[in-house]
């Protein structure tokens, strides 16, 4: 099920808390020189695949390598209540686990700050895009709707994992059954998915921007944009995090670039 | 060839004497304890680990990276499960205590020694002997610390061979770490060599491979932009 | 949910037509993970594994540190899709007595004085359950920590065994587990010592010696399985290149 990406060799990396300062020349040098480590172009994402049904207990599962990173996202569906300010509408709840497992950095506990961001960013791509037609997840009005539950699941932390995440949960979803029968409720059906929200990642680097970054670029990310775009082109959720700004030049042409990086990952692997 | 290799408590000799590195005594035997390679020797059976983390010992040359500045000690990462502290006066000469991050600072990257290491795995470094220097250009590269060895080779024989053959400088520090200095192209062929020799440690003939490598390498090599560290796979 | 059913063995066949000594189909995929020290994924039937080993790696907070020993840390965790009834993420009272039993079931094999003062941790995820996953998760840990270098007196391999419908029988699947007469899960080193044991359910005296006598068989079974995965990873990997590898002398390095 799980890919080795480069078999019987560890992600190479300077330690974990602390990047030598000759490292982060080189990389700089590098964007100078119009040039990335992994001798990518600034617009061009690493290696994907998807592969989904993999998780056999889930409604819907998909298990997404980006380059390094590999996310395992489970949707489970089972019917519920529904929010008292939306009473004809199903739910959906999205939730991001960045184990120990998936990184020396990471420690177990309840999720913290950058977990929850991600799910939150992947979950505005999702509900803004009205990919889900949550009308149809109704069964009795102020009672009784489909609650869909998106477990992001990283395995390992190879870098982006928020675009790895939202590719894998829109995979997941359109690999979704709604379990009917195992609640007497009709039988089953697959989950409506009318849109394929993409999220596309760039950091600014040495005055420039790229795309999908490896971990070594993202520790050096002075600023991190996410756009998620539609299939249409409209854009349902953007992110800025980071602690340097950005301009507005910046920001018009990563929404340019994720567009089109958007619509390439779409057609080669997303679509219905 | 499945006679090489072994896994932890694999029975490797009946000669209790002959325990090595790798191995221990249980009752009459001599059993494996890391899962790697077998290697008999004349007086000691021994095994060579696939993997591991590099524990530092006394007058182990090593990369550090400096990750914190405390009073009177420079805390060094090391590639290893213990950091290293380098004091105030194992600097190169006398500083003053106040002005520590004006000669390292965070993210410097030093050739440092294994001055000591006590019961409680203190590791104490110095940069007072030949050769030891803070690193302020060139590029490192990390590999498994087990493979250390064979980048190295018989008496320094792979590491002479590529500076040589490349014409870049090297050193190669015990814990898994490697700088290289010299021209961009340099460093990049250095470095793709490091990967092949690290990808092809445990075969037979590795300098006449790396010989080869280096030949058709040789071809391509000039007049030629950057090359991804992935090329040769 | 499923309803018990009225006989699980039926002509010397259970349920899912194995013997009353045979194991599920078991899968192993070695170092999947690029991160980690030490990896492994492992399917075990339906039960879908994966394992991960950092270390030995700095221990923190400091006071939990041994001067003495490396300190093993366990977290055996489910992943929220990983059975019919999403479960919240996080640790249960469940999860928690897994890892701290799936710990102690390495103290004993894992050379902790070669580093005093660190940690060795060991992450199971399930990604898909089916009954048996703390015995999966134990073969898994496993090779992840020889995977990761980590010296040891030799693996720990592990399998249920429980009684159904009166008989003895080797690794319960779902519907024995929940519905049959006892679970025993156990996991034992290649020669035999028990590491790991639990029991639930109704055995007598006799029957739970016959209980131990199958799961050591079956332990003797999943050893071979682990072995032959570290041999024919260390083939693929290595040796590839079409010539013979051969262990290294010492003092290769110079100085």
């Amino acid at each position: 099920m799980v890919k080795t990406p480069y078999p019987g060799r560890k992600v190479m990396q300077m330690s974990d808390d602390v990047m030598a300062e000759i490292h982060r020349d080189y990389l700089y040098n590098l964007v100078l020189k119009g040039e990335r480590d992994d001798g990518r172009a600034f617009d061009e994402f690493r290696d994907i695949s998807i592969e989904t049904n993999v998780a056999g207990m889930a409604e819907g599962s998909a298990l997404v390598t980006l380059g390094d990173t590999q996310i395992l996202v489970g949707v489970k569906i089972q019917p519920g209540e529904p929010f008292p300010d939306t009473p004809d509408v199903g739910v959906i709840i999205t939730n991001t686990e960045l184990i120990p497992m998936a990184s020396p950095e990471y420690e177990a506990g309840p999720p913290r700050e950058g977990a929850i961001e991600i799910a939150r960013v992947v979950d505005r791509g999702i509900r803004e895009s009205k990919a889900i037609d949550l009308e149809k997840l109704c069964m009795v009005k102020g009672e009784k709707v489909w609650i869909i539950f998106i477990d992001i699941h990283v395995l390992n932390n190879g870098g982006n994992i928020i675009d790895a995440a939202s590719i894998g949960s829109i995979a997941a979803l359109l690999s979704t059954t709604l379990p009917a029968e195992r609640y007497g409720l009709g039988e089953d059906s697959p989950l409506p998915v009318r849109d394929i929200p993409v999220a596309v990642t760039a950091i600014e680097f040495g005055g420039e921007l790229l795309l999908d970054p490896s971990l070594d670029e993202g520790k050096l990310a002075g600023t991190v944009y996410t756009v998620i775009t539609n299939s249409d082109g409209s854009i349902s959720g953007m992110q800025k995090s980071g602690i340097e700004p950005l301009t507005i030049d910046q920001a018009m042409r990563v929404v340019d670039m994720a567009g089109t990086a958007a619509a390439k990952i779409r057609e080669k692997f997303l679509e219905v | 060839m499945e006679r090489n290799i072994v896994i932890p408590g694999d029975v490797v000799s009946d000669n209790i004497k002959m325990s090595g590195s790798g191995t221990y005594v249980h009752g009459s035997e001599v059993r494996a304890s890391v899962y790697g390679l077998l290697n008999t020797g004349e007086r000691y059976i021994s095994v060579i680990p696939l993997a591991g983390k590099y524990i530092p010992h006394a007058t182990d040359r090593v990369i550090g990276i400096i990750t914190e500045v405390v009073y009177s000690n420079w805390i060094v990462d090391i590639n290893s499960p213990y950091e290293g502290l380098l004091h105030i006066s194992q600097y190169p000469r006398r500083i003053d205590s106040e002005n520590m991050s004006k000669y390292l600072k965070v993210g410097d990257c030093i050739l440092t020694m294994v001055a000591s290491v006590d019961a409680g795995m203190k590791v104490e470094l110095t940069l007072r002997e030949k050769e030891l220097r803070v690193l302020s250009n060139g590029r490192i590269v990390t590999i498994n610390p087990t493979k250390m060895p064979r980048v190295i080779g018989r008496n320094g024989s792979m590491i002479r061979l590529l500076k040589s053959e490349i014409g870049c400088n090297m050193f190669v520090g015990q814990n898994g770490r490697i700088w290289i200095n010299g021209s961009d192209d340099c460093i990049d062929l250095a470095i793709q060599t490091v990967r092949y020799i690290e990808d092809n440690a445990h075969t037979l003939g590795l300098t006449e491979r790396v010989q080869a490598f280096l030949k058709a390498k040789e071809k391509t090599r000039y007049g030629k932009v950057h090359e991804s560290r992935n090329d040769e796979e | 949910m499923s309803e018990k059913p009225e006989h699980f063995i039926v002509d010397g066949k259970r349920l899912d037509g194995r013997r009353v000594d045979e194991l599920r189909q078991i899968k192993i995929e070695l170092s999947p993970l690029g991160r980690a020290d030490g990896s492994c994924y492992l399917e075990w039937g339906r039960n879908k594994i994966m394992a991960a080993v950092y270390g030995p790696r700095e221990l923190h907070p400091r006071h939990r540190q041994n001067m003495t020993k490396a300190v093993v840390q366990y977290r055996y965790n489910m992943a929220a899709f990983s059975v019919d009834d999403r479960i919240r993420p996080g640790h249960s009272r469940r999860s928690i007595e897994i890892s701290k039993v799936g710990r102690d079931a390495f103290e004993h094999v894992v050379f902790t004085k070669f580093f005093p003062k660190t940690a060795i941790d060991i992450f199971i995820e399930v990604l898909q359950a089916d009954a048996g996953t703390r015995t999966a998760g134990i073969n898994a840990a496993s090779l992840a920590l020889a995977d990761a270098g980590i010296p040891m007196r030799g693996l720990v391999s592990a399998c249920a065994v429980g009684k159904v419908d009166g008989e003895i029988v080797l690794d319960l699947m779902k519907d024995e587990d929940n519905f049959g007469e006892a679970d025993v899960p156990i996991a034992m080193t290649a020669g035999g010592k028990i590491t790991h044991l639990q029991m639930d359910g109704n055995l007598t005296r006799d029957e739970f010696y016959e209980a131990l006598k199958l799961a050591k068989i079956g332990c003797d079974k999943v050893y071979k399985l682990q072995r032959q995965a570290l041999i024919e990873k260390y083939n693929k990997e290595y040796a590839e290149n079409g010539e013979d590898a051969i262990p290294r002398p010492e003092g290769d390095a110079d100085e």
